[in-house]
């Protein structure tokens, strides 16, 4: 079942394509990837999948609601956290789960069970401004599934985070998919995206590059290699590409030199590099 | 519609209002103004009037008002002529006080004193004057009525009535407008530019609320805040008020209209320092026709007619009347359609962004 349908989805600002007719699905319980650079379009096409941004053209449907003529519907079944932590700050945690349920019609009850979801649950009474930017992050994401959506959307929800709290927003996503709920996600970290997402899109200019599963782009857009330490601490890269490597790893081997011996794969970012021409993080 | 989450953001609105200092300081200046108003305008006494005198007794009230520092006294010929120099020499008012006035008080034969007041003069000095008068008046006598008052208004205009203006009257206009311009258009256009700024707009575009529930939202925030204190200043000046429903037919439309104006200025600005740039010039414009008249020139009366809180201001004077004239309703059909246009407004501005 597809939890995500896009056909043909642009949007122009004056003259300007910021989606440039993408098509995708995402299927439900899948953790998909969104990868573009700062400019690349992500924003753009969330705001658009969740109803806030009318498509100049192409179609949308999220939850088997399109998202321009059945808001009203669609609206109830997705849960967005936004990059910007737009939570209300004289508020408590509470405070600001009570107005969402009140928003969404949900019981009350449920609030302290979402707290509790996400660890805030003996921090709920403290205004929202004391908290740190990983409790913001958390108490997002809390708000985003009190009235239990069917697809989530994440826009960079590690970003800024230190490790641990963002090991422990990863474990929360990786939760969310076991319970069958679909994750669109955007992400600056690659390795972040290689270890969460099912698939992956790379978007640039506004338009997708690139989409499969991690594995697949790496397969198919890297370079097979192998990296040698020799006992004299010289390292070779020796690339498997059949013109000859195969006779220069047989001679070192013969050789007795070698210290340590890996394959490597292309990393998701180098493929990204490749396709797009520049870093994830410029 | 759904009332369950226009509450909703009513209720979040209303705390959180109070829990911003700087909103929490724009809705309790009225109250500060109304209070500093009743402690420092008894006090003004740096006005000067010219008054017109006919005393052919040269009675001790004559003397002691000529002795006033304020006073330019000009002696009329006869009583009747009075109403006649006050128009010449552009004086407040005039006395007709007759030729054994005194006499006549000491016997406790309650003579009539004649008082004119010029309508032509501005709102303020009028009442000072009145004011100046009784003052000076019981002072002299210090006796319980020693003689009838009558107090005759020259050149009045039609449906205005200021027979017994005083300047609670004056101020209560003022102060309302006051109230609904800071709530309305201060604190309602921050509610929503904070919503902006901290990106908690795109939370609300993504939950089921629509745009027409979030704006009702906030407009009933600015409508609780703005019938709260002005309920609070209409029971401190209920004397003053003739027709109570009309009275508050009028105070409901000039909250709407600056509720409006509010949501409108919250659609077009995108931070709070936009709003605090050009409320004070827009709040300058709309509190305008409710300053007392202080000889203004011509022109600035003819340009206040094309700013809607006019028709409030002559509303609510129509309707401090006992028995307020027909022209009322056109003043509120004129405040009803410019509300109309200012609520077209805010929705069309929030849309035109959200697009």
């Amino acid at each position: 079942m597809k939890a995500i349908e896009v056909e043909g989805l642009s949007r122009t600002f004056n003259s300007r394509r910021a989606v440039d007719d993408i098509s995708f699905t995402v299927e439900a319980g899948e953790i998909f990837g969104f990868l573009g650079h700062n400019g690349a379009g992500k924003t753009t096409s969330i705001r658009m999948l969740t109803g806030q941004l009318r498509p100049t053209a192409g179609h949308a449907r999220v939850a088997g609601c399109d998202v321009v003529t059945e808001q009203r519907r669609l609206k109830p079944l997705i849960g967005v956290v936004s990059e910007n932590q737009n939570l209300y700050e004289r508020m408590s945690a509470r405070e600001n789960l009570r107005f969402a349920a009140r928003l969404y019609g949900t019981d009350t009850k449920q609030i302290d069970e979402a707290l509790d979801q996400v660890g805030l649950l003996d921090r709920a009474g403290d205004n929202v401004q004391q908290y740190s930017n990983g409790m913001k992050q958390r108490l997002l994401i809390a708000r985003s599934l009190l009235h239990h959506p069917q697809i989530i959307f994440l826009d960079e929800p590690t970003k800024g985070l230190d490790p641990i709290v963002g090991r422990d927003i990863r474990r929360l996503v990786q939760d969310l998919s076991r319970e069958g709920i679909t994750v669109f996600l955007t992400t600056h970290y690659m390795e972040e995206a290689d270890q969460l997402c099912s698939r992956v899109a790379f978007i640039s200019a506004g338009r997708i590059v690139a989409l499969d599963t991690p594995d697949n782009l790496k397969v198919a857009h890297g370079e097979k290699s192998l990296q040698v330490r020799l006992n004299d601490g010289q390292r070779l890269n020796i690339p498997l590409d059949g013109q000859g490597s195969g006779e220069q790893i047989k001679q070192l081997v013969a050789s007795g030199q070698i210290r340590t011996l890996h394959s490597a794969e292309a990393t998701l970012e180098e493929v990204f590099i490749q396709m797009t021409g520049r870093k994830l993080s410029e | 519609m759904n009332m369950r989450v226009i509450g909703a953001f009513a209720q979040k609105d209303i705390v959180d209002a109070i829990r911003n200092r700087y909103l929490l300081g724009a809705l309790v200046t009225p109250l500060f103004v109304a209070i500093l108003l009743r402690v420092l305008l008894p006090g003004i006494s740096t006005m000067n009037f010219t008054v017109v005198v006919h005393d052919p007794g040269n009675s001790r009230l004559s003397t002691e008002l000529r002795a006033v520092p304020q006073m330019k006294v000009i002696t009329a010929a006869s009583a009747e002529v009075v109403a006649n120099e006050l128009e010449k020499a552009k004086a407040v008012g005039g006395l007709a006080i007759p030729g054994n006035f005194d006499a006549d008080v000491a016997t406790r034969k309650q003579p009539e004193l004649v008082i004119y007041v010029n309508n032509k003069q501005n709102d303020f000095e009028q009442v000072m004057f009145r004011q100046l008068v009784e003052r000076q008046f019981s002072a002299v006598m210090k006796e319980h009525l020693p003689a009838r008052l009558t107090w005759i208004d020259v050149n009045k205009q039609a449906d205005v009535p200021n027979s017994a203006l005083n300047l609670n009257q004056m101020m209560l206009p003022l102060l309302l407008l006051l109230t609904f311009a800071m709530t309305g258009a201060l604190v309602v256009p921050l509610l929503l530019v904070e919503e902006k700024e901290k990106r908690t707009l795109d939370f609300l575009l993504t939950s089921p609320a629509s745009l027409g529930e979030i704006i009702a939202g906030k407009a009933l925030t600015g409508v609780v805040y703005s019938f709260l204190i002005a309920g609070l200043l209409l029971a401190l000046n209920s004397r003053l008020i003739g027709d109570w429903p009309l009275t508050l037919l009028t105070v409901l439309l000039g909250i709407l209209f600056l509720v409006a104006v509010g949501l409108f200025m919250g659609s077009l600005f995108q931070n709070t320092m936009q709003v605090n740039t050009w409320a004070g010039l827009i709040l300058f414009v709309l509190l305008a026709p409710s300053f007392p008249s202080f000889r203004l020139p011509e022109i600035v009366d003819r340009v206040l007619v094309f700013v809607p809180t006019h028709y409030f201001v002559e509303a609510l004077r129509l309707a401090s009347s006992e028995t307020p004239s027909a022209r009322i309703w056109g003043h509120l059909a004129v405040l009803l359609a410019s509300t109309v246009i200012a609520f077209a407004a805010a929705i069309w501005g929030l849309r035109r962004q959200q697009n």
